[in-house]
């Protein structure tokens, strides 16, 4: 969809927008350093008739907002084998519910449901459908979300998430829509279980006694907090690694990316275990673990190539040499002539766009840490 | 029946404790966007709408963005003979999200329902809107449905008026729109009915009522949709109380448009223009 | 996508200077319809109607089906509406224009949301078994006012239609054929009827009913109101356009009024007429005198 977006630039501003961007450092269009995020506002808790809802804006103007709902929905019971023997733990386990990993809370993939509008295109668009799709890919990679919503043997809590983008689709969606749905997760919250065990699920009216669906620790970093992933778009020219392209990047970008990375639960556990006593001077620092990895067509690729002088008619090329000369020119590149990428990525460049992500003190670190500044009400 | 419509003659107080003529609280918002040509933001009682208006421009442009929509109703013919190529088209799309009612629920795009108030939104903005002066253009209206509580009609109509009115898109005046109901059941002829203003969800699920949409102060309707059984009778008593409470709708459009406007000429985005010396922006 | 061919401006000029002058083009009054004709088909619940040079079929067919999950108790109603190519090029099938979507969410509510058809009636096992009623409406001609002549075309053959007779014996339901068993009318709560007006002027001020398909061209804006003979209004759409004075409003649907009451008992008329052809013998009567008990 917007990836392939039409890019009205022309191929002297298309060359130009390259060069600057594979400089070493590069130059970007709004003067940003390459890993540098847009500004953007978020709020959360903006409609009080969700379970969690959040709301950000751009510095470009786009502009989404996420709604989260959840319903109780009876579990289809699918091993009646086990159904008898083990249902003890059930009701007691929810207490202090996350870090065990009892083996009777497994969670369905089912559970949770994201849908995207994005105004002007079509629910069933492919690129709002993919878009849909990464989304939630990220979501359920590792099964530990859809386990949340476990209430017990007979019930769960699904989850319909609504991604509506409020702008007209400006640059690639993906990273906005990845954040605003971050935090409407972690500002979800929902109603606390009275009834125990496998009864039918009854809850507390009261909202203030209400859970949050990823709960924060009081001591907020240091203590393993699990949160949803952010999934982050990621592009290459060159040699050069840049994050959060604007438009007029994408439609340069030698590759994309849309890497989905997540706070390393059980990393985190374990080194919380074993420091356990100087958890207050252990730093910060969090283990990131890749979720998934997804190759996004940039609008590049469909560009229409720039002419060299020497083929162009206007400098006195003639007709005769020009096809020849034309297939030449695909093959080497001129200096200061627009060429869409052909190809796929280099290996070490693709190693590198991951390992940037991944890094300590990194984008994905710098961008969890802003997000959990908002004030989830 | 929920909603106990016996308890409203004891004290003359309706559900939510208003007066039989008093509006529920309005809140707006005009640019609240800054990537589109026009914004607004809407609140009447709990109904929540945002709008994005894009335009008017080409609208070859348009193909890949609001347009190809199967929701995007075109209302260009409309108004006086204009025949689609001589005014702006104005195409309006709206999406309900998933969570603005109680229960989740997802309405599907191609749903007659929204395709209606899409034609309708479209036909009376472009007998208000100035469309003649942009021939072969076409205007976007992007409305977006946060959270439901009656009165949606009126509150998307409102809230594209505004947008409009951020665009900066000529218009002969404000189209206001609220609702208005009756307390009678539709059976009944009971004279002793008192009709009401602006009906939230509970009442519209259980009242009579219907939806108007005035141009500027005028007794002039734009848009008049029942959807009710009721006592002719009833009519008139309701249609009324409708058209005064669309006065009263425009007032709070007019303050919120003005209010901003003042705001950004004292931060100096605008400069103050001439014209607006007789809009006491001081 | 074919378009209509839009009259010419001189066209749209004479037409709008002549009802400056109180004059329409066929010479017709302003609230005066066009000559309405209503015949009924040989089998139950097939109506044909005329109003000038529009024209409109409806059937009505009836099945046993299961009833929607979330509402057991009541029957299955849906009224489908297509304009193709016959009824005008600038209809395609398969891609609903404003026209036929705004038409059948006139229908919609004039007929069923109304409740003129009991759908509780419909139904035979509660969750389980019900009657689907579907209603067919095919425009054959189009010359304006669709709407009034659709919604007559389809309350006409509902109330025409008979579905089999059925009977439930210990669990077993047995749906009776019309030799078996006189088949039942449906159980018809009102008849609405939709009245279009259409306005013309810089201000709306001239109202017409039962504009033809040039008036419909020119006009500024329409307001359908859909009333029964009882004085109720079911339904008022007035969808955008130039903006009407309301007190204008009020009496057109003062008006619309009479002409549903006109329509009722036209329609009533033609009920009986056709009620007395069909009865031939009197062995009719016989049998349904037995079945009433």
């Amino acid at each position: 969809m917007a990836s392939t977006q039409h890019v009205l630039l022309s191929p002297a501003e298309l060359a130009y927008l390259h060069a600057a961007l594979s400089l070493t450092p590069p130059i970007r269009p709004d003067g940003r350093a390459p890993a540098q995020f847009r500004p953007l506002v978020a709020e959360t808790g903006i409609l009080p008739g969700t379970n969690g809802s959040a709301r950000i804006c751009f510095a470009d103007g786009t502009e989404a907002i996420v709604g989260v709902k959840a319903e109780v929905e009876r579990t289809r019971l699918v091993d009646g084998a086990t159904a008898g023997t083990e249902w003890k733990e059930g009701g007691s386990a929810r207490g202090e519910g996350e870090d065990d990993d009892g083996g009777d809370k497994a969670g369905d993939s089912d559970w949770v449901e994201l849908t995207v509008e994005i105004p002007g295109y079509r629910d069933d668009d492919a690129g709002t459908a993919f878009l849909a799709a990464m989304l939630s890919e990220a979501l359920l990679a590792d099964g530990a979300f859809a386990k949340r919503l476990w209430i017990n043997r007979r019930f769960h809590w699904k989850l319909y998430l609504d991604v509506l983008l409020i702008s007209p689709p400006l640059s690639y969606p993906l990273p906005l829509l990845s954040l605003t749905t971050h935090l409407a997760l972690l500002a979800t919250r929902l109603p606390r279980l009275k009834s125990e065990g496998d009864e039918d699920p009854f809850f507390d009216d009261d909202w203030a006694a209400a859970r949050h669906l990823f709960p924060r620790s009081s001591s907020s970093t240091t203590k393993e907090s699990a949160r949803p992933p952010v999934t982050l778009l990621v592009m290459a020219v060159g040699n050069n690694i840049i994050f959060d392209p604007a438009k007029e990047e994408l439609a340069v970008a030698d590759v994309a990316l849309a890497v989905s990375v997540a706070e390393d639960t059980t990393a985190a556990a374990t080194t919380a275990a074993t420091m356990d006593l100087d958890d207050a001077a252990a730093p910060a620092a969090r283990s990131l673990r890749l979720l998934s990895i997804r190759t996004i067509d940039p609008p590049s690729r469909l560009t229409p190539p720039g002419v060299p002088n020497a083929a162009n008619s206007a400098y006195g090329a003639t007709t005769a040499q020009k096809q020849p000369e034309a297939r030449t020119a695909e093959a080497e590149a001129v200096e200061g002539v627009w060429r869409a990428p052909r190809g796929g990525a280099k290996p070490l460049v693709m190693a590198a766009l991951v390992q940037k992500v991944l890094e300590k003190g990194g984008v994905a670190d710098e961008i969890l840490d802003a997000l959990d500044a908002v004030d989830l009400g | 029946m929920p909603l106990d419509t016996s308890a409203y003659s004891l004290a003359l107080l309706r559900v939510d404790g208003r007066r039989w003529n008093e509006l529920r609280r309005i809140h707006a918002q005009i640019r609240t966007q800054a990537a589109a040509d026009g914004s607004s933001y809407l609140e009447i009682g709990h109904t929540k709408v945002m709008c994005v208006v894009t335009g008017p421009s080409e609208p070859g442009s348009r193909r890949g963005a609001i347009g190809s929509t199967g929701g995007g109703v075109g209302g260009g013919a409309v108004g006086g003979g204009a025949a689609q190529s001589k005014g702006a088209e104005v195409a309006v799309s709206i999406v309900i999200a998933g969570f603005s009612s109680v229960d989740r629920k997802r309405t599907a795009r191609g749903d007659k329902r929204i395709l209606e108030l899409q034609s309708t939104i479209s036909n009376a903005l472009a007998a208000s809107l100035h469309t003649h002066l942009f021939p072969h253009s076409a205007i976007n209206i992007s409305l977006h449905v946060l959270s439901q509580d009656g009165s949606l009609l009126a509150a998307l109509i409102n809230a594209a008026t505004l947008a409009c009115v951020d665009a900066g898109i000529p218009m002969t005046d404000y189209v206001a729109a609220c609702t208005a109901g009756s307390t009678s059941t539709y059976a009944a002829n009971d004279e002793a009915a008192d009709p009401l203003l602006d009906l939230n969800h509970q009442e519209e699920q259980e009242l009579p009522g219907l939806t108007v949409a005035t141009l500027g102060g005028s007794d002039r309707v734009a848009v008049l949709v029942c959807e009710s059984r009721v006592q002719v009778s009833r009519l008139e008593g309701m249609l009324a109380v409708g058209v005064d409470g669309c006065k009263q709708v425009r007032e709070i459009l007019d303050r919120v448009v003005r209010e901003k406007g003042r705001r950004m000429v004292q931060e100096g985005t605008v400069e103050k223009g001439v014209g607006l010396n007789d809009m006491d922006v001081d | 996508m074919p378009r209509e061919a839009e009259p010419s401006l001189n066209e749209k000029q004479f037409i709008v200077q002549a009802l400056g002058e109180k004059l329409r083009l066929d010479g017709r009054e302003f609230d005066q319809y066009r000559p309405l004709e209503l015949t009924f088909g040989d089998q139950y619940g097939v109506a044909n109607v005329t109003l000038g040079k529009t024209r409109v079929l409806a059937k009505v067919s009836a099945e046993v089906t299961v009833p929607y999950v979330d509402r057991p108790l009541d029957g299955v109603f849906t009224i489908a509406t297509e304009l193709g190519p016959m009824a005008s090029p600038a209809f395609e099938v398969g891609r609903p224009t404003e026209t036929e979507v705004l038409l059948a969410r006139l229908l919609e509510k004039t007929v069923r949301r109304s409740g003129a058809l009991d759908t509780e009636s419909l139904c035979l096992v509660a969750g389980q078994k019900c009657w689907s009623v579907r209603v067919d409406v095919h425009v054959l001609a189009h010359d304006g006012n669709l709407i009034d002549a659709s919604c007559f075309a389809v309350v006409a053959a509902l109330r025409h239609f008979r579905k089999p007779d059925t009977s439930i014996a210990s669990g077993q339901l047995t749906v009776y054929t019309p030799a078996e068993r006189e088949p039942v009318p449906l159980s018809w709560l009102h008849s609405p009827f939709c009245v279009t007006w259409s306005f013309f002027g810089d201000d709306g001020e001239t109202a017409l009913l039962d504009a033809t398909w040039a008036e419909e061209q020119v006009r500024v804006s329409s307001c359908t109101v859909s009333l029964n003979r009882h004085g109720e209004i079911c339904q008022i759409a007035k969808l955008g356009g130039v903006p009407v004075e309301a007190v204008a409003l009020l009496q057109c649907t003062a008006v619309a009024l009479t002409k549903a009451k006109e329509f009722s008992t036209f329609l009533d008329g033609k009920l009986a007429e056709d009620a007395k052809r069909r009865n031939k013998g009197g062995f009719m009567a016989e049998l349904s005198s037995e079945n009433d008990r």
